[in-house]
């Protein structure tokens, strides 16, 4: 296996290196409060902002963000719970009779 | 303008390319005729006068076969067409593969002869040649699962050919018609046939398998070549024929809606792309059914950047695929430090998907949610709004992160070949372009796509850029996005694992295998059992014939005279009363 952080990886792209934060831990750590900060920023917009649609409800303050959060959590959950919970099979199931 | 080819599709050029290829055993002029006959098609797209031209008739037995339709429609499906069949080329350039130049150019040729149809006959010729030459896409990856799908797909899209004749063949007695035009009805038999063709070729919810069971089974290039013309093809087929067919609105919601959950937890990223674009031609299929002016340019438009970016998507998990030797999330990660370029491109195609603004979708898939919510369609618009969140986790999330980034996996391969970097550059660009707001008075490139669109001065006069709408789309996004974080962060998230989920294909691929089968079986056993009961009743009476007539047997056997003579008394008795009585 190579150097995770690739620092002293000789096989990492010259032009990737740069880049290397990408994938340092304090960056993974932090995404999540820099997301929190940037979609609050955005839906606290709507507070000083009225904003015109051809859907009223969405003219509500953050109905986006709102929106946007609650569908990623339920295709998520519908996902995982529903379909790998009730479809989901080994790798190989194709691999059977029905596939010959 | 050479006014003695205003009558030659740009289809002709491909589709004879293609047939040259197949002859051809050099790698390089075959790469050559890829290149240049796209250039050639685009030459006679650009040819053509502007406004409706009609030409490339043919008298052939009895029918006029209308070769080439150049209007609003088909314009903007024919330029992308062409587009995409040179940025496949491009891409394909590394790749020693007679077969797949052969049939990559003759699908493309056929794809654009499709559009350019202006009768029923012409289409299905190329609806059917699209079909067959697309097979040897997904049957050039050489193993036993491609062979399999690639069966499948050929006698699913075969059936769509069938019924769009049987139905062309009935609307034509109906109506004494072989337009392929609006007049086109689902409420007729010869229609609702052809409606389902289309549907077919559309991957419509439960006729949708054959497109994530061959797509990722499909060559590296082939799935970027498959994932253009197909769906695209059946989408402007709607367009054309059915444009404000109700029933379309809700078959596309349902369309952009459950592909989301599958793709979620899909481990092939290919196969992730493959129900993501099921999701993209459901926006499509939406604006269709709306069928007004503004829903028409959205389906269009979105068309046209669709293929750019979801062949961007393809290309880049293509360069993965080709340098890794697999696209399983499971196995993938922190690929952006082997393949930067690679990543940057899949990037730009993730955020030009989810429509984010400065990128392609955002300036298309507006159009559309607009003119659903300017309808009142509003449960739609949600079901929508839902996709488009959706759309977000399964493309704009899932194939960059888990691919390039997530849990660094050790693969230290070299960037993908300059040809496909080249080829993914060249689409980056332009998902950056057809995105790009007017800026300090000059026009955006969003304005060329607008006005390619059918009904261009009124996708000009909608009010694409607006601080409500950015505002709107960015918090739908960046939410979208910190649930993402948030969901990881409390291990909330599905691992990608070695796994895959059973789909409506069960149906045909387990159920009705099974079923047929067992019914095979049975016949089997039942023509047994009816064989033996047959053997058994000839033996029996075989042997009573042996017992009566042979030489051993009861009618051999000797009977005294003295008995002999009385039955012939008795009989010659008989006979005598008989004919006493008898008048």
């Amino acid at each position: 296996m190579s150097d995770q952080s690739g620092k002293h990886d000789e096989l990492v792209h010259p032009a990737a290196r740069p880049f290397l934060w990408l994938d340092a831990k304090w960056l993974k750590s932090s995404m999540l409060w820099i997301l929190l900060v940037l979609a609050l920023g955005f839906a606290a917009i709507d507070l000083f902002h009225h904003r015109h649609e051809y859907v009223h409800v969405a003219e509500t303050p953050g109905f986006y963000a709102l929106w946007g959060f609650g569908s990623f959590v339920l295709a998520v959950m519908v996902g995982w719970f529903v379909i790998r919970g009730f479809l989901g099979r080994e790798e190989d199931y194709w691999d059977g009779e029905g596939d010959q | 303008m050479i006014e003695a080819l205003y009558d030659v599709s740009p289809a002709w050029p491909v589709i004879i390319a293609g047939l040259i290829a197949a002859a051809v055993p050099n790698h390089h002029v075959r790469k050559g005729l890829a290149l240049i006959a796209p250039v050639l098609a685009g030459f006679l797209w650009f040819n053509v006068p502007s406004g409706v031209h009609t030409g490339g008739i043919i008298e052939l037995g009895g029918f006029t076969l209308e070769t080439f339709r150049y209007d609003g429609l088909s314009r903007i499906w024919g330029l992308i067409f062409i587009i995409a069949a040179f940025i496949n080329a491009l891409y394909g350039l590394h790749s020693r593969d007679r077969v797949g130049d052969a049939s990559g150019l003759i699908y493309a040729g056929a794809g654009l002869g499709a559009v350019f149809a202006g009768d029923l006959l012409s289409l299905f010729f190329f609806w059917e040649l699209t079909a067959i030459s697309s097979v040897f896409l997904i049957w050039g990856s050489k193993t036993n699962e491609a062979y399999k799908a690639g069966l499948r797909y050929l006698a699913i899209h075969v059936l769509s050919g069938v019924m769009l004749l049987a139905g062309a063949v009935i609307h034509s007695a109906d109506t004494g018609s072989w337009a392929f035009d609006e007049s086109l009805s689902v409420n007729t038999l010869g229609g609702f046939l052809i409606f389902l063709a289309f549907g077919i070729k559309c991957a419509f919810p439960f006729l949708h398998n054959w497109l994530q069971d061959a797509y990722p089974k499909a060559t590296v290039t082939g799935a970027v070549v498959l994932s253009a013309f197909t769906t695209k093809l059946a989408v402007y087929a709607l367009a054309r024929g059915y444009a404000g067919t109700d029933m379309l609105i809700w078959i596309g919601a349902v369309m952009t809606a459950f592909p989301v959950f599958f793709a979620v937890v899909e481990n092939d990223l290919r196969k992730v792309l493959s129900y993501s674009l099921n999701n993209q031609l459901g926006f499509m299929v939406v604006g269709i059914g709306v069928g007004t002016e503004l829903a028409i340019n959205g389906a269009a438009a979105h068309a046209f950047v669709h293929i750019i970016y979801k062949a961007l998507l393809f290309m880049s998990m293509g360069a993965v695929l080709y340098r890794v030797g697999t696209v399983k999330a499971s196995e993938l990660g922190g690929l952006f430090k082997t393949m930067p370029a690679t990543a940057i491109f899949c990037i730009i195609g993730a955020a030009s998907i989810s429509a984010f603004p400065l990128f392609s979708g955002f300036v298309a898939k507006a159009m559309t949610l607009a003119a659903v919510a300017h309808e009142g369609h509003y449960i739609v618009w949600f079901i929508l709004l839902f996709a488009s969140a959706g759309v977000l986790e399964h493309s704009g999330i899932k194939i960059p992160y888990f691919a390039f980034f997530a849990h660094d996996k050790g693969h230290r391969v070299r960037e993908a070949p300059v040809n496909m970097l080249m080829a993914m550059g060249i689409a980056a660009l332009m998902c950056v372009y057809l995105g790009w707001p007017d800026m300090f008075g000059i026009p955006g490139g969003y304005r060329a796509l607008y006005n390619l669109t059918p009904f261009p001065e009124v996708a000009n006069e909608y009010p694409m850029w607006t601080f409500d709408h950015v505002v709107g789309q960015m918090q739908l996004l960046l939410a979208a996005l910190f649930a993402f974080a948030f969901l990881v962060r409390m291990k909330w998230y599905p691992d990608e694992k070695r796994s895959i989920n059973l789909d409506f294909d069960w149906v045909y691929r387990r159920a009705l295998d099974g079923t047929a089968r067992w019914g095979h079986a049975m016949f089997g056993r039942l023509w047994a059992s009816i064989g033996n009961v047959l053997a058994a009743a000839r033996t029996r009476i075989g042997g009573r014939l042996f017992q009566a007539f042979s030489p051993m047997g009861a009618i051999s056997r000797d009977i005294p005279s003295g008995m002999l003579a009385i039955w012939t008394s008795a009989l010659l008795a008989i006979v005598l009363i008989i004919a006493y009585i008898a008048p």
